[in-house]
């Protein structure tokens, strides 16, 4: 019988399976390993679990068909032997068909080709699902005809602050605090303000086209789709399309527009660690810097968590009314990527922009600040010095000045 | 300490769509700089699919802004991103973007040509692109590249041309 099994399992038909089940596998340990997600699919991985975890029945098939050479002495290894293999069918079931994580290629050809999607992010890596998101928007097909290639984004990041792409980094935030807190520092491509994310905050990103676009719209459908889940939500916009519950902002968007294609994403914290990001949001010695910059300034709002529902069943809910208020033609697809996989050199380019030096301290509005218990008055562009009281200050680095500060008085 | 965001309430008031076609609001500011940088005014002007207008006079110099259209519906500018000078860019390349409070805005390049000067005014005023995308509001001055005639740029189109799939927008 277990001559059997393995002759069954490696036959050609399942033996390309088995690879994939010990690749998904070592994927799904190691992207655990990296972001203790065991806890956060749970509510998803079971609900497969029920739907596909082989029955007593399954095994009684495997029975009959091993009756030619069944042998009542070997019962108890043989049972061994088909519960690993149950194990294994179940593992391949809920991996394989759940989430069955895209390869590069299949990434490229779904995101090329016309047709709406939604793509679960398994990666927890800011840098990997904002270039993700950045590659998806990029190489979605500008639909001219019929119907446009709406898409819907989901991601959760490792703590970060994310600046907006036209915004002061110094202005926004305090570099020794984020550090001191190990959250990452991240400015990204679309407009807008900064915000704190982490493992209890859902982003999600909705992909339209030019023409359809339209701020409010989709945080509308969230609202409508969340309330009549649960009224005791109470989710209402506020005047500038943000979602708030009693009040309190509970989740904040920023919007793209480029090569006829728009794109609104969006945080929702959900339970977020909100002590944690306390303190965060302010420039380092607010007391002795006065800022004066064009460029965007982010608005401060008081904010909370949702409450009531997990990441998971957020992403659960907002993908089904997705896929059944968006359907046009079939059903829309769901598929998952992870940094492993689903990667190619556009999305690792994007990836080394938003990991550089240039991009996060180099880059920005032209601002001046005043340090008012030293007198000066420090003008920088693309964060370098290149006006000051003091000469010798002239062409240095403003993030290196500022480290040291006290080094230059 | 700054912290809200700067608005510039100089929105159009709500004037039906039809109504901006008709009266022409893509059209050169014929009393600014795009238009008068010479004195027979510009050769040609030519709009993009994505809003922008180009605006080539007899020295090949040139002039980009976005049209009406796009401003109107991008809403208040906040913020706008210019190329540095010197910088040669090719046609559909990215010369920049606009944020405003809805969006950050991609803005292309209608045809290849080298950055000569970039309007600073606008980053102190970034509001003046809401008040008069078609004059003050210019974004780009620059040289066209060897041999460029707007007139034969595949994806280049007339005031009329362009007003006409505005129309199909809706």
């Amino acid at each position: 019988m277990s001559m059997m099994l393995s002759n069954w399992a490696l036959s050609p038909r399942y033996v390309g399976q088995r690879n994939l089940i010990h690749c998904t596998t070592l994927f799904h340990t190691l992207t655990r390993w990296a972001k203790d997600a065991d806890d956060k699919y749970h509510d998803i991985n079971s609900m497969y679990e029920n739907m596909f975890t082989p029955s007593n029945d399954n095994v009684s098939i495997l029975q009959d068909e091993g009756k030619s050479d069944y042998d009542t002495t070997k019962t108890s290894s043989m049972q061994e032997d088909i519960s690993a293999f149950n194990k294994d069918l179940y593992n391949f079931y809920n991996i394989g068909y759940a989430k069955q994580i895209m390869s590069a290629s299949q990434l490229e050809n779904i995101v090329k080709a016309k047709g709406r999607f939604v793509i679960q992010s398994l990666s927890t890596s800011p840098y990997y699902n904002l270039a993700l998101e950045n590659y998806v928007f990029k190489n979605t097909p500008r639909a001219k005809r019929g119907p446009d290639n709406c898409r819907l984004l989901f991601y959760i990041n490792d703590r970060c602050a994310v600046i907006g792409k036209n915004q002061n980094l110094w202005q926004e935030v305090d570099l020794a605090k984020l550090k001191s807190k190990n959250f990452e520092l991240l400015r990204r491509f679309s407009g807008g303000g900064t915000v704190l994310h982490d493992l209890g905050n859902v982003n999600y990103s909705y992909l339209t086209s030019r023409e359809k676009f339209e701020t409010k719209f989709f945080n509308k459908m969230i609202i409508k789709w969340l309330n009549s889940l649960n009224p005791e939500l109470r989710l209402d916009l506020n005047e500038r399309g943000d979602i708030i519950q009693d009040g309190f902002k509970i989740s904040g968007s920023a919007y793209k527009i480029a090569g006829g294609k728009a794109y609104h994403h969006a945080t929702m914290l959900l339970n977020a660690d909100l002590e944690q990001f306390s303190g965060l949001l302010e420039p380092s010695l607010p007391n002795n810097m006065e800022w004066e910059s064009s460029g965007v300034h982010s608005v401060k709002s008081k904010i909370k968590n949702v409450g009531i529902i997990t990441p998971n069943q957020f992403i659960a809910v907002v993908s089904e009314r997705f896929q059944k208020t968006f359907k046009v033609d079939g059903e829309i697809p769901i598929y998952y990527c992870d940094e492993f996989k689903s990667i190619n050199d556009e999305i690792k380019d994007a990836m080394n922009t938003l990991q550089s030096e240039q991009w996060k301290y180099f880059s920005g509005p032209k601002f001046s600040v005043k340090i008012k218990d030293k007198g000066l008055t420090i003008k920088v562009e693309k964060g370098m010095i290149y006006d000051c009281d003091r000469n010798d200050l002239i062409g240095l680095e403003f993030k290196g000045f500022l480290e040291n500060i006290d080094s230059y008085t | 300490m700054l912290r809200t965001t700067r608005l510039w309430t100089t929105r159009m008031p709500t004037v039906s769509k039809l109504f901006l076609r008709n009266s022409s609001g893509n059209a050169l500011n014929k009393n600014k700089l795009p238009f008068l940088y010479s004195s027979q005014g510009p050769q040609a002007v030519r709009y993009t699919s994505q809003h922008e207008w180009i605006a080539v006079h007899q020295d090949k110099t040139a002039f980009v802004g976005i049209t009406k259209y796009a401003t109107d519906a991008l809403g208040d500018a906040t913020y706008v991103e210019l190329p540095e000078v010197g910088t040669e860019i090719a046609q559909g390349e990215s010369l920049g973007s606009i944020e405003s409070v809805k969006s950050a805005s991609e803005i292309y390049q209608p045809a290849d040509g080298t950055v000569e000067e970039i309007n600073t005014n606008l980053e102190e005023n970034p509001g003046v692109v809401n008040e008069d995308p078609m004059g003050d509001g210019w974004l780009v001055k620059m040289k066209l590249g060897e041999g460029v005639n707007v007139e034969q740029v595949e994806g280049l189109m007339s005031l009329e041309q362009y007003e006409k799939t505005l129309v199909h927008d809706d």
